[in-house]
């Protein structure tokens, strides 16, 4: 074979994967120990920018247990597992809904019906926060107007009533997706093979059975992959709440989600606390947290393919 | 028969829902405050474009120069990620050498661990770099994409292997076969370009953290423009998310065929 004239050891391809290992280390491996160290110290303050250090000394998993005991970030934990098992089941509910619907209509109507469902996912998070804020909140905005007072309730003020305002976080959230995960599935449905489809017409079947046993087996393993990417994108969820909630929480940190609080207890622009320690523990946690379920999920979908 | 319309109502519904607010934004970006505070009004009175004036004349800050910062931040990282990243993938999918899989296994933690969660420690470590407040520091920290890594693995793992070893009788070693691969690949390396650029363009926290305060990107400009207390007229808030919107949009519309091409060929393998 030509290729080993090239040759195929490592070296051979060192320039090639180099730069990214380097970058990988550079920028991901190495803050990552150092946060990991940044966790393990006492005093407030940077372990490494020196002019800033004060009184630092290793105190072991100290600031693990206290953000474990901070009420704080337990609400934020929860508030933020909240807005992304919510978000996950709209969204890839809604986006198969509405790939299965597309994937359906004349080939000619798709792609202006994706471009559309897509624009959401297009605009910055604090363009998508401000717009909520001035079109569909408020007492006269679209939600009240075309939802709560056709059904005969009484307008709702969304962002200062506690038990919605996780929901608007949701709704902006599964609005800003929505349109992307569903062309991620209609990728996936026009990716099956013909033969599938007609053979399933061959026996008749229609309607609600195709869906059952060809289009859901078909992007099943696409459903999994957006999963991953909007549990790892909700749980780092920043920008949106951030905009629209002014850096804080809202009412009774009702929409109080972890990375606002790691920013508020590690920034003087947040509660004014400076306590890095803490807020790079906190930070492990959740990021550690975060990964080993993501790769679950992926292991145990892994297993499930090669056990079929 | 009512099923179909059913779903078609469905579908229009969303669409409304996708697309009106983005219409109701731009033609509201020429309203008064009073007209913007009663969101079930369409067109302005006048469609005067005081708003884009504002912001385009600097008045409220340099808006020219954050525009001209985040094209540039984010089409940097997106050049560079995509070769970086297909060159990784490259040598994963085309290799046979020891710690390939370690390699792959590092760009699916990259995707693995939340990019926010990690801001903190990158902000430390970009600190004791001397690299807060240098452009080029934060385009390379966002180089490294193991998002782009798993892609290109896929999109090289489905070229022919006849036609890498022809590549390789022409001479150059693995970085000219790379190199002579490119054109054959302009879907996936424009489609994973303009990701790029997408998630580069939305980044919010890290630029907070290690840009200066004069060295604003759009996200930061429009937290900056929400914060009440400057007593900014809010069509200009939305000016700026039009402004913001639209390099996204000129780019998905005019590559949208080719992206989604290649993603029907990456969801395939």
């Amino acid at each position: 074979m030509s290729g080993a004239k090239a040759g195929t050891g490592f070296f051979s391809f060192l320039p090639l994967f180099g730069p990214f290992v380097v970058l990988w280390g550079i920028f991901w491996f190495i803050p990552l120990f150092t946060g990991l160290e940044l966790s393990l110290v006492g005093g407030k303050g940077s372990i490494l920018s020196t002019s800033e250090v004060v009184e630092i000394d290793t105190i072991g998993l100290a600031n693990y247990q206290s953000a474990l005991n901070d009420f704080k970030f337990l609400k934020s934990l929860e508030n933020t597992t909240l807005f992304v098992v919510g978000s996950i089941l709209i969204t890839l509910i809604l986006g198969f809904c509405l790939a299965v619907v597309i994937f359906r209509l004349k080939r000619i109507f798709h792609a202006p019906y994706l471009f559309l469902l897509l624009i959401p996912s297009l605009a910055l998070p604090g363009s998508l926060a401000k717009l909520f804020y001035l079109f569909f909140h408020g007492k006269s905005g679209a939600l009240n107007q075309f939802l709560i007072v056709p059904l005969g309730f009484e307008p709702i003020n969304w962002m200062m009533n506690p038990d919605w305002i996780l929901p608007c976080l949701i709704f902006q959230s599964v609005w800003r997706w929505t349109g992307l995960v569903t062309l991620l599935l209609y990728c996936g449905m026009r990716a099956i093979p013909k033969w599938q489809f007609e053979a399933a017409a061959l026996e008749g079947a229609e309607g609600g059975k195709v869906i059952a046993s060809i289009l859901f087996p078909g992007v099943r393993h696409l459903l999994l992959f957006a999963a991953v990417f909007l549990m790892v994108d909700g749980v780092a969820a920043f920008s949106g709440a951030y905009n629209l909630l002014g850096g804080s929480g809202g009412v009774l940190d009702a929409g109080l989600l972890f990375v606002t609080y790691a920013y508020q207890v590690a920034f003087p622009g947040g509660s004014g606390r400076l306590d890095l320690p803490l807020a790079a523990a906190m930070s492990v946690l959740v990021a550690v947290g975060t990964a080993c379920l993501a790769y679950f999920l992926l292991w145990m979908n892994r297993k499930e393919g090669v056990a079929k | 028969m009512i099923r179909g319309m059913v779903s078609k109502v469905f579908l229009l519904s969303f669409i409304l829902l996708t697309a009106y607010p983005f219409v109701w934004m731009f033609l509201s970006s020429f309203k008064t405050n009073r007209e913007i505070y009663s969101p079930d009004r369409l067109l302005p009175s006048f469609f005067k474009p005081d708003a884009f004036q504002i912001l385009f004349s600097n008045e409220l800050f340099q808006f020219n120069e954050v525009l001209i910062r985040s094209l540039l931040l984010s089409s940097g990282q997106a050049f560079f990620a995509c070769l970086v990243t297909a060159a990784a993938g490259y040598a994963i999918a085309k290799g046979n050498f020891r710690g390939r899989n370690l390699i792959f296994g590092a760009a699916i933690l990259l995707v693995l661990f939340p990019k926010q969660a990690m801001s903190l420690f990158l902000f430390e470590w970009m600190a004791t770099l001397g690299l807060t407040g240098n452009l080029y520091g934060f385009i390379l920290s966002g180089v490294a994409s193991g998002l782009g890594v798993i892609f290109f693995t896929q999109v090289f793992r489905k070229v022919p292997s006849e036609l890498v070893d022809l590549a390789l009788l022409e001479g150059g070693g693995h970085f000219g076969c790379f190199l002579s691969l490119i054109p054959l690949l302009v879907p996936a390396l424009v489609t994973y370009c303009i990701l790029h650029f997408f998630l580069s363009w939305q980044e919010h926290l890290l630029p907070l953290l290690v840009l200066s305060n004069d060295q604003l990107t759009l996200p930061l400009a429009l937290s900056k423009l929400a914060d009440s207390s400057y007593r900014i007229p809010e069509a200009v808030g939305l000016a700026a998310g039009v402004v913001a919107m639209l390099p996204m949009l000129i780019l998905f519309g005019l590559f949208f065929r080719k992206i989604r091409t290649a993603l029907a060929d990456w969801v395939v393998s």
